[in-house]
């Protein structure tokens, strides 16, 4: 007990010690600060800052879209239609000195069409919709003789307040903070038990290349080295979390003053997310059991490898399956109840980062959750099974790396 | 000598029973007993490939045997039960590259059982006496490739080990450090440790050992004290020197029943004796033939010579290299 003991100190010293590991922990939360905000930023929409509209109209059309237009932030001249006009903006446009310009004629009262030539029509179309749209509503309205005051009532925008039902809670948290929360689990989920998974694997390859573990497999087994390295690697981790954590709330808590007071749509779709005990208890037994079962196939990787490059070429595989988890995460996160979700979140491979993106996404049964920690608990039992038969034959093995055939054949042996 | 058991009998502080291990396609090592006594220093010689490191594996439990039996300290288990006795410094060498010298010691001492403070002690005692006491704060990719040496060799015996294993001890090493080495083993020697350590180099060991034991292709060839073995092995071997030149003695030396093979040197002559002949009987052929005699020597064979009459020239070619 004593020698795992010394090996946990070991890696967790020497790794806490490194310049990389203080790189990490205060790199880590202005990452995710960026990722926050570059997501707010995309949220948006755009910037339209300078649009022309060509008013054919002779109706309050074009002076009803302007207004709707000036309301939302964004800046519209309105210019008569005119022959050469649309020559004019479009050189205008190229020399940047416009976003693009809006065709509008009277016939889109009726046919509902207007027309957007700009620089950048992803972004025109998002910031124009609504407030053409709405100008375009309220004209016909009134041009139908409906009172003014009723048309401006009914044109009173609509604001959706989500709330998740959650367990004990009626209303624990807006659909904005149970996204952001799903989505930032999600990411440091996949990035902790990636990094800390190699780091594990670097850590059994030093050893192998080095022939020290001669040295420690002659004083514990090599079960008891491999478990004393996993748990030193993870408390690590579990240390950079609670560094990132600390600072994470820090920076969310003074977000507001950072981004120069206007955080955008960041504050419509990312919200400071309330992390209640269960979920915090979700996060944890999701990422070690995750840390568990990957490091012990990234430590099996290392084993097996000889050099750092065979190394980075044989543990692709593992860290495909962790990838493709990740990049699912999206699809979850839009419908945390479909089949595909269900089915990651029970793969114990999958499970470590779609069951905690689904738990914070959306409601889920708890028979679900037990079934999914069951598998991964089972998986771990298996995985570390034959992973530590790998590792006790690997890192006395020199040489090209085994095939799959004598692979099979270590396992067996051990 | 702090042996309790007396010196006629004592017992060997490790014993390989019949012990057997094969690799995909070939046998490492085929049906190996020995006994090392307490208090020796023991030689494990052999080619490369004879099997000597996986002899020791075997022996540190890093390898199971496919059969056959490992006993230490006189009780049934391998080397992991007794790792705080056993110094093992293995043959292909190397530290934590990125740790500082004094960690990388305490920690390996840990590994055997040391308390953290105590190690750090001894860790500091014997890299000040080595000569590396203001390396001990820094990291060891910054030492040259003698102090590493250096270092793992103070990890090898820091918690005074009762038996040390030396594979191919010195392998690598500079002239320096080889007398270090040496006279380390030596002292270790003298308070009571006992030695196994494995080379293909016959000088050294002829110069060390007091026990040896021969391997080659995984089977023992012979064991023993080294003088024995000297004994038995030797007497084929006169050197008879001349009082003028050979003269009489022609005669006797043509007699192919006692003598196979003669070198004449004119002042003297190194003869080979046939099987199963006598010296004293060549002595007073010598005698009777009227020969004048200056000199007359049974020669001990070196261990060198033992060797590659055991193992044949083809292992020695493909392994054993003296000026390595």
């Amino acid at each position: 007990m004593r020698k795992i003991w010394a090996i946990v100190r070991r890696e967790f010293v020497e790794r806490v010690r490194t310049r990389w590991f203080w790189i990490g922990a205060l790199l880590g939360p202005v990452l995710f600060g960026a990722v926050f905000f570059l997501s707010g930023q995309l949220g948006r929409g755009g910037g339209l800052k300078r649009i022309a509209i060509v008013d054919g109209t002779t109706t309050q059309l074009g002076a009803r879209i302007a207004e709707q237009l000036g309301r939302s932030g964004d800046w519209a001249i309105r210019v008569p239609a005119a022959v050469g006009v649309v020559d004019s903006l479009t050189a205008q446009v190229r020399a940047k000195q416009l976003d693009g310009f809006l065709i509008v004629t009277d016939a889109a009262l009726d046919s509902g069409k207007v027309e957007y030539r700009g620089s950048n029509v992803f972004a025109g179309k998002g910031a124009l919709q609504r407030p053409v749209g709405e100008a375009l509503t309220v004209v016909r309205l009134q041009r139908a003789g409906v009172d003014p005051r009723l048309v401006a009532r009914a044109s009173i925008p609509l604001r959706l307040e989500t709330c998740k039902i959650s367990r004990g809670t009626t209303c624990g948290e807006s659909a904005a903070q149970s996204f952001s929360l799903a989505y930032f689990m999600g990411i440091i989920l996949y990035t902790a038990i990636l990094l800390y998974g190699i780091n594990v694997m670097s850590s059994v390859l030093e050893e192998k290349t080095t022939r020290i573990v001669e040295v420690l497999v002659s004083s514990l087994r090599p079960f008891q080295l491999l478990l004393g390295k996993v748990l030193g690697v993870g408390a690590v981790s579990i240390f950079q979390f609670l560094i990132w954590g600390v600072a994470g709330r820090l920076l969310l808590a003074r977000r507001a003053p950072l981004t120069g007071g206007d955080v955008g749509g960041a504050d419509e779709l990312f919200q400071v997310p309330h992390v209640t005990g269960a979920t915090f208890a979700v996060f944890m037994a999701y990422f070690l059991g995750g840390f568990f079962l990957y490091s012990a196939m990234f430590a099996a990787v290392g084993a097996m490898s000889s050099t750092e490059q065979e190394a980075r070429q044989a543990q692709q595989p593992v860290a495909w399956m962790l990838v493709l988890s990740f990049i699912s995460m999206f699809a979850m996160l839009n419908d945390p109840g479909s089949t595909l979700a269900v089915t990651l979140s029970l793969i114990p491979f999958s499970s470590p980062v779609a069951m905690p993106v689904r738990w914070a996404a959306g409601t889920l049964p708890a028979s679900e959750l037990a079934l999914s920690l069951a598998i991964l608990l089972a998986a771990i039992g298996g995985v570390t099974w034959v992973a530590a038969r790998i590792y006790r034959v690997g890192i006395l093995m020199t040489g090209k790396r085994p095939n799959l055939k004598e692979l099979v054949r270590w396992v067996r042996a051990a | 000598m702090t042996s309790p058991a007396p010196a006629s009998s004592p017992k060997p502080i490790l014993v390989l029973d019949r012990v057997r291990k094969a690799f995909a396609g070939h046998t490492a090592v085929d049906d190996l007993s020995l006994a090392v006594p307490p208090g020796v220093i023991y030689g494990l010689l052999g080619p490369n490939g004879a099997g000597k490191t996986t002899t020791i594996r075997m022996i540190m439990d890093i390898l199971q045997p496919d059969a056959g039996s490992v006993r230490l300290f006189g009780g049934a288990a391998g080397g992991r039960m007794h790792a705080e006795r056993i110094g093992y410094l293995p043959e292909e060498r190397g530290l934590y590259r990125k740790m500082r010298v004094l960690d990388v010691l305490v920690f390996l001492g840990e590994m055997k059982g040391m308390e953290r403070r105590r190690a750090r002690q001894r860790a500091g005692e014997w890299l000040e006496r080595l000569g590396l006491g203001q390396w001990r704060l820094r990291r060891i990719d910054e030492l040259s490739k003698g102090m590493q040496q250096k270092v793992q060799f103070i990890s090898t015996i820091l918690h005074e080990p009762a038996l040390v294993i030396l594979d191919e001890a010195f392998a690598g090493l500079d002239p320096v450090n080889a007398q270090v080495m040496k006279d380390t083993v030596l002292e270790l020697r003298a308070r009571g440790a006992t030695i196994l350590f494995s080379t293909h180099i016959m000088e050294q060991a002829e110069k060390l050992c007091e026990h040896v034991c021969i391997i080659a292709r995984g089977r023992k060839l012979v064991d023993g004290p080294l003088g024995d073995i000297k004994r038995t092995r030797g007497g084929h071997h006169l050197v008879v020197g001349f009082d003028g030149s050979v003269g009489a003695a022609a005669r006797v030396f043509a007699d192919t029943s006692i003598v196979k093979k003669v070198d004449d040197y004119g002042q003297y002559a190194e003869v080979e004796l046939a099987p199963g002949a006598d010296p004293q009987r060549v002595l007073r052929d010598l005698v009777g033939s009227g020969a004048r005699l200056a000199r007359f020597e049974l020669r001990e064979p070196s261990l060198l010579k033992i060797f590659i009459d055991l193992v044949g020239p083809e292992a020695v070619q493909a392994g054993v290299r003296p000026d390595a």
